[in-house]
Parts: structure tokens; sequence; C-alpha cells
């Protein structure tokens, strides 16, 4: 079925285009994101569930752009009157001149910028999802949930609890300019199952999920993830530390994915270039990895969590090649930076919600399967470890540092796993000299998008990432 | 809208509601260098409503949550608390009650204008040179007002002010720069307090440009002299919060000690009605709970779980809320003295994560200074490992404190044994 569009914001749009027609008498470009986006989020444990209707992009909002003097401005309102229009664009106008008046009392400068172009397009594009969010049976829905649960605290007493989650957003967005008219409804959905439990005073768990751009069909395949969560769990609680130390690994496709992430995705988000905070912007055309490393950015690249139609500047969505064996051939950008840098944006500029800024941001960020097998791969290793799972990963654009804490690594000792686990791992090294080491790439490809990614310490986003099992050398500890 | 809401919710099916309304306005200005790159404003208003249904008798009490538009009309705003009600009825926890005392409150007006020009003002004060200077920075200034009524009879308002700089610090020399990240919160902008922390940034930034490899300690004391120490007293914070204690992640009893066999200083953490300039300073929680002075751990033993009215209900806790200020105690010796011998103090992690379940450490070394006798060396790259809840039997707490925005903690911690992979 068709994910079908907001009739909120069709029959807001003829406001929000006067709208845009009186406050283009005051400034040199408007634009307007409107966004109606719905959704749910439950979970169910032994001990507590929930039901929200709020995800990370259940929104209903409005954002207007302008542009005059060579400053781009923006003002954020979810309560608008389509009969009244003529007042909301008198208190906009109002409420960014007080803004201008303190930078005059401050003598502040502007960091000037060009007018973005406005050339004529219309977009309207409503999805295929097996299922809604809004016509899903959540009783029924909590129930399965329920019985996942079940399922996987009756398989050990040292099972504390199993957390089930699932969300699923039907988002709708359109943008407006003078000449453009963009409007698209999607539908994204994640679940995970997240297995806590203790051995000899020690708490530890499994986390597992699944995402794609459909509707909450998806909760079925978590049943498998339960099996998986148990094994990881019980190998976690029987874990040691790693010695600290230099080792061959290979990386799952989930760490891979991480690694894509914090290693190159944030290093090349060219609004990084504009400010001169990624080391990235000097090495265009060199050498970044080994010929094996090709890696893709973009909303078309996987269908994932972050594959849309357009982003929030109305710009159409792309597919980069950012690594092309080993060389780095370019970054990922939103208008702004792309109008500073002198460059075409490539449909990455994303805001939390409408009350956030745009950024450039990663969508989904892949790295190329290669030839081998995961088995060779293992076969390969002299002495090193298995990564599997993730929690978290810091990227550093300016030194290219990387920071990922893995959930757990599996020993491998003369081309065998051994059985010894050590948990969590962090992962840290020098970006090139990790991907410049890896030297074995497997067939398979995988994306996940189960966590949302933030831009320092905020502007969480959805995305996805992942690629096949890879060999490289790191740093562990 | 909200009052329009609460009669339709008088109306519906619900067994219980409530209602919450937060109004701001916001004033944001993103500059690149001290060069603008763009403002904003925010002028946003949410309106969330619970309802709650009693199920098998009352032996359970079910709960949905959605947010309803300020634009919505009547018959969509019914719509949505029809659907909340039934699918109040799908969530089968067991019962409990909700806050019921109404608290009376005072409130003041804050001005977002005012509070964004002083953060403008301040970043234009920092002694930059051509060697350290700000790369970037981000000002968000809020006012901010938020209504809570509930079907038990409380109705309460309370302003707050919120607000926040991101700041990016660049150093260098003739072969290269680097930069350092900070994020600064408060309720509004302490100017002094920012120019002072700010340009000691700038200092950190020099020294990192002079680093040697960390050395490969395996196992080493660390003092933690920055905001990462409030991550540490916060992990203590959560095992005490009753959702996690409910959900069997903390095995922590009141009345009983936390950490077995403690060699070090007892740790004592409180949870605060008030902080100068904190932005949690609110006379009740999201709940409508009173929030006042209370122990959550003292020297070593768990006093109270503190939370939610549910979880706080399931462990069995009265008058507890949902705290936003904490204070861990200091210790009783000075920085002077815990900061001898030979230790590992870094400043500046790539993210110094905190597990709340495991409370496994992680951080990736940005810059560390390595302390040994009177010798004192600039280090980057490792990691620093291990688990809180071995490390915090053997700690050093200092006399002297610091402020983190909602934490009041010991201005250093010394933790014996920590985890160091080095870079060497």
């Amino acid at each position: 079925m068709k994910a079908r569009f907001s009739s909120y914001l069709t029959g807001i749009a003829p406001g929000l285009k006067k709208l845009i027609d009186l406050l283009g008498k005051s400034y040199d470009y408007v634009s307007v994101l409107s966004t109606d986006s719905v959704g749910f989020s439950m979970s169910a444990s032994q001990r507590m569930k929930s039901i929200t209707g709020k995800t990370l992009m259940t929104e209903r909002g409005t954002v207007v752009r302008v542009y005059k003097d060579g400053l781009y401005s923006e003002y954020s309102f979810n309560l608008f009157d389509t009969d009244n229009v003529e007042a909301m664009a008198d208190k906009i106008k109002r409420a960014l001149d007080l803004q201008l008046d303190v930078l005059k009392a401050t003598s502040t400068k502007v960091f000037n910028t060009a007018k973005l172009d406005d050339d004529k397009e219309e977009l309207f594009v409503e999805m295929e999802t097996k299922s809604l969010p809004e016509e899903t049976d959540l009783d029924a829905l909590m129930k399965k949930l329920q019985g996942f649960s079940d399922k996987a605290v009756a398989l050990s007493e040292e099972i504390i609890d199993c957390t089930l989650r699932a969300q699923s957003t039907h988002v709708c967005k359109m943008f407006l300019t003078a000449n453009r008219d963009l409007r698209q409804s999607y539908v994204y959905s994640e679940g995970a199952v997240m297995l806590v439990g203790a051995r000899n005073g020690r708490t530890d768990m499994a986390y597992n999920g699944i995402s794609d751009r459909e509707g909450p069909s998806i909760f079925d395949d978590l049943s498998a993830e339960i099996d998986k969560s148990y094994k990881e769990l019980m190998d976690n609680l029987g874990a040691g530390k790693v010695v600290p130390g230099e080792y061959e690994i290979i990386t799952t496709p989930e760490v891979s994915g991480l690694i894509a992430h914090e290693a190159f995705g944030h290093g090349v988000e060219m609004d990084m270039f504009v400010k001169k905070r990624a080391l990235g912007a000097e090495y265009i055309g060199k050498r970044v990895g080994s010929d094996l490393v090709t890696m893709h950015e973009g909303a078309n690249c996987v269908k994932d969590v972050a594959s849309y139609a357009f982003d929030d500047e109305g710009t159409l969505a792309g597919d980069v090649i950012e690594i092309d064996k080993g060389i780095l051939k370019t970054g990922v950008c939103d208008a702004l930076a792309a109008l500073r840098l002198g460059i075409k944006p490539t449909g990455n500029g994303k805001r939390e919600n409408f009350e956030h800024k745009v950024y450039t941001r990663m969508t989904n960020t892949m790295f190329d399967s290669g030839n081998s097998t995961k088995e060779e791969m293992i076969a390969s290793v002299k002495k090193g470890y298995l990564l599997s799972g993730m929690f978290s990963g810091m990227e550093d654009p300016k030194h290219w540092g990387i920071q990922c804490i893995i959930a757990r690594g599996y020993e491998i000792i003369d081309g065998k796993l051994t059985g010894k686990v050590v948990a969590p791992v962090v992962l840290t090294g020098y970006v090139p000299d990790l991907l410049g080491s890896i030297s074995m790439a497997s067939n398979d490809y995988v994306s996940f998008g189960t966590g949302a990614c933030g831009k320092g310490y905020k502007e969480w986003a959805k995305v996805s990432d992942g690629g096949p099992y890879l060999k490289a050398v790191a740093r562990l500890g | 809208m909200t009052d329009k809401i609460i009669e339709l919710l008088k109306k519906s099916s619900a067994d219980a509601w409530s209602v919450t309304d937060i109004v701001t306005e916001a004033w944001e200005f993103y500059f690149i260098k001290h060069e603008l790159d763009q403002n904003r404003v925010r002028d946003v208003e949410h309106i969330t409503v619970t309802v709650f249904k009693k199920l098998e008798d009352g032996k359970f009490l079910g709960k949905a949550t959605e947010e309803i538009a300020p634009t919505a009309t009547k018959e969509e705003a019914a719509k949505i608390i029809a659907d909340l009600c039934e699918r109040a009825s799908f969530v089968k926890n067991p019962y409990y009650e909700l806050n019921k005392k109404q608290v009376a409150t005072t409130n003041k007006e804050y001005d977002p204008k005012q509070m964004a020009k002083d953060y403008i003002e301040a970043l234009q004060q920092i002694p930059e040179t051509s060697g350290e200077d700000i790369n970037s920075y981000e000002i968000f200034a809020e006012s901010c007002k938020r209504r809570f009524v509930n079907s038990e009879g409380i109705d309460v308002t309370i302003t707050y002010p919120n607000s926040m700089v991101e700041v990016v610090v660049n150093a260098r020399n003739k072969e290269h720069e680097i930069e350092l990240y900070r994020m600064y919160k408060a309720g509004t902008c302490d100017k002094e307090h920012l120019v002072k922390e700010i340009t000691e940034t700038l200092k950190t930034g020099k020294d990192r440009l002079e680093t040697k490899p960390t050395p490969a300690l395996n196992k080493a004391p660390v003092v933690f002299s920055t905001e990462d120490s409030a991550k540490i007293y916060a992990w203590v914070a959560i095992k005490m919060n009753a959702a996690l204690k409910y959900a069997g992640y903390s095995d922590w009893e009141i009345g009983k000690e936390i950490f077995t066999d403690v060699k070090g200083d007892k740790i004592t953490i409180k949870a605060l009605k008030e902080l100068p300039n904190s932005s949690k300073n609110f006379a009740v929680d999201s709940e409508g709970a009173e929030v006042h002075d209370m122990d959550i751990v003292v020297d070593n033993v768990a006093k109270n779980y503190w939370g939610d009215c549910q979880n706080c209900y399931y462990t069995g806790i009265k008058d507890s809320f949902i705290a936003g200020n904490f204070v861990a105690e200091g210790g009783s010796t000075p920085e002077s003295e815990i900061r001898t011998g030979c230790y590992l103090e870094p400043v500046e992690f790539s993210d110094f994560s905190v597990d709340d379940i495991t409370g496994d450490i992680a951080g990736e070394i940005r810059l560390a200074y390595y302390h040994d006798g009177d010798k004192v060396t600039a280090v980057t790259g490792g990691s620093v490992s291990g688990s809180l809840a071995e490390l915090l039997k053997d700690v050093k707490l200092s006399k002297e404190m610091k402020q983190y925005d909602s934490y009041l903690v010991p201005s250093v911690i010394r933790i014996e044994g920590v985890t160091i992979a080095g870079a060497e």
C-alpha cells in the first residue's frame, strides 16, 4: 500500500504559500518545511509495559527560513492559523528583527552567504509500505512482544528481564518556496531485544535490533533476535577483560557500520569543512584506506530508516561514493554548506525536528562488500578477536581519532575461535591506520538502523550503517 | 487548548489523566569564529496527555501517552483521547497511585533576549591569541513555562530558564592545529564563570599541541578533574533510581552498603531542590510531585530511591520525586594532597561513557596529564576503562567542590586501579 500524505499538511499548504508570499516582500528568499509525522513506541518486559505516541521523528510543526543581506534566519512554530496568515508573517518579522537589534548592540558581524537558488521543482512521493503505524492492532502487538519476552526469560534463571521495543513512524514532510513544492510520505520501523542477566554479582546485557523503511509488519522478525541475544548475554556474563594492546580484528557488519559512521561518516560532513573542523578537507583525492575500502553515503544507497526522497532543505536524496578503493573522493553536504564551499548539495541537510537547525548529517553509511567469506577471514587470523555488537561510538573529524565501545570480542588463535570472550572492548586508533589495515572484506552486505546519531552531544537523527565483515588491525582496551 | 483538552478528558472513559503543557520561547545564535552563521527563534507549545485505565477491578493500571498538537481541532483531540483510553487497556502494569498533593509555587519571568545577549558578550570577552582561539559556538537561551494538571487535583505551573552554549576551541603551532569541544549548560548565563572556563580550555588546547603517546600503564591511579567526574556520581544516583531498582537492574538495597570492602572514601549523594543557576531548579517534578532535599546514599549506605511515581510506588518509597539536582559530598583531603605521586589525569576524552546497567566506563584519551612525582607530561591516545562497581571501592574525594550545571561534586576524584591502554 501507499503511505498516504498528511491531510493536515495538504490543508495548510495554501496558507503557508501565502505566508511565503508575504515574507517575500521583506526577504530575498523564503522557504518553509512543514511536518506532520505520527507513530507509536511500545515496550514490554516481565515487569513493565508502555505505549506512547512519541518516537524520535513524530512531530507537527513548521520552520520558516528567510534570507536577507547575506544572513539566513529561521523561525520555528507549531501554532498556525490559516485564517490569519498576515499576523503570523508580522510576528515572524518582528521576532527576527528583535534578534537583529541584539546583533547590532553587540557589534556582531555576519558570516556572509550567497542566496540559495529557487529553481522550479515539484515532487509528490507516497512510498510503498506493507503496513501503517496508525492502522496497527496495538493490543495484538503488545501481546506478541510480551510473548517474546516470556520466551526469552524462560531460557535461563540468570536472565533478570527481557525488554522488547517496537517503534514505527509515518513521516510526512512538505517543503515549499515560491517555486518549489515537494511532498513526501514514508514509514520506517525499528524493533529491539534487550536481555539483561546477572552471574556472580556481575550484571550485563545483550542488545539486538531490526529496522527498515517499512511498517510494523517487520516486528514478526524480532523472534529471531531472542536466541541470538541469549547466546550473546551468556557470552558476556562469562567474559573476561581484554589485555590492552594491538590485535588483528574481524568486525561483524554491525561493527563495520559503526566504524564507517564514526571514522568517515562524521569526518566528511562538509559543514565541518566550512568551519575548518575536519581533516578530511585536506585529503580529498588522497589515500585514506586500503584498496578494499569503498564507502557509500546517501538516502538512496540502501533501503533503511534514513531512506527518504528529499532532505529538510528540499534537496533530492542522493548516493555519494565518499571513498573509492581507498581514495577519499568527496564528502556529503547540506545546501548552505554547499553554497559556502561552491559545490552542489548532496541531500544530507537534516534537522532533529522542525524546531532544530539544519546540519550536514549522515543518512545511510555503508562499506562495500568484498569477495571473502567470514570463515576464510577467521582462518587467516593468527591472534586476535572477532568483534561483535556495539554500545556507542564517537567521532573526531579534526584529528581522525576513533572510539568505538564494542559489546564483546571472541578470541581467535591460529585461525580458530577459542571460545574465550572478552567484554566490553574499547576500540581506539587513528582512522587512516585503521582503514589502511583492512585486508579482507566478506561478501555480506547488511545495514543496521536501530540507533540514533548525534552531532557532538545533541541533534539526534535517524541513520543506518553497515557493510560486510572486515579484517583489520586495531588497538583494543 | 489545554483547558479544552481537560474538559474532553473529564468526559472521557479515562479513570485518571494528566496533561503537561510546556510553552517555550527560545533564542538561538550560531557563530563561525565570531561571525553570525544563523539566528533562530523557537516559539512552540507542546501538550502531552496521559490517560490511565483501571484493569481487572483495579489490580492493574494501564497508561498511554500522546502529544496533542495545539492546532488540533476539538474532534481530533477527542479522537486521540478515545484512542488513548483504548491503548491504556493494553498496558497491564500493577496498580499504583498518582501524585495528589497540590504544591504552591512562585514564578519569575525570564528573558531569552537578555540571556542570549549575555552569552554573546561573554564569548566576545574570551582572551584569544594567534595560537589559541574560538572556532565556533552555538548559543541556546530558553524561557519555559510548564503547567501540569491531573485528575487528582493538582494544577501547578512553574517557569524556568534553560540555556546552553556549545564551544569549539582551536590551538595551533607551526606543525598542526587541534580542537577541543565543550558544552556548558545552566539556567541563565553566568558570564564570569563562562569566561573563566573557556579561558582555561584555551590553555588546555595549548597543552594538547605538545603531547606524547599515552604510556601503557596497564593499571594505574586516575584523577578525574573535569565534568567527566559528574558522570561517575550520576551513575551512583541512577543505580538508586526506582525504575532501575524495580526493573531488577540495580541490586542496591535501602539500609545496606552499596559497595562492600570499601578501602577509600565513602560516597554520599543527595538530591537538592535548588543549586545556584542550575537548569533543573524546579519546585515540582514533571508529574507534579514536590521536589525537596533528600538523602540518596549516605556514607556508602543506600537511603532513598528516587524517580517517577509509578516506580516509587512499586519500590515502596513515599514522598519521592524525579530529582534534577544532585550533590556528591566532598571528602576530607585537600585537592593538593590527592594530587601526589604517580597518576594519570585525563582532561579530554573523545567521549567518556558510563554504562548505566553494568557501570563499565570507557573513553579514548585525547589529552591527559601523566604525573610522575613533580614531572608532568601531556599525553594523548589509548583509552581508560574499568567497572565502577569495583573501582568506586577505592577512591579519594577532594574537600573542594565544583559545580557542573545540576551536579555539585568534589573538584577531583582519585580512583585506583583503572585500566589504561597506552598508545606507545
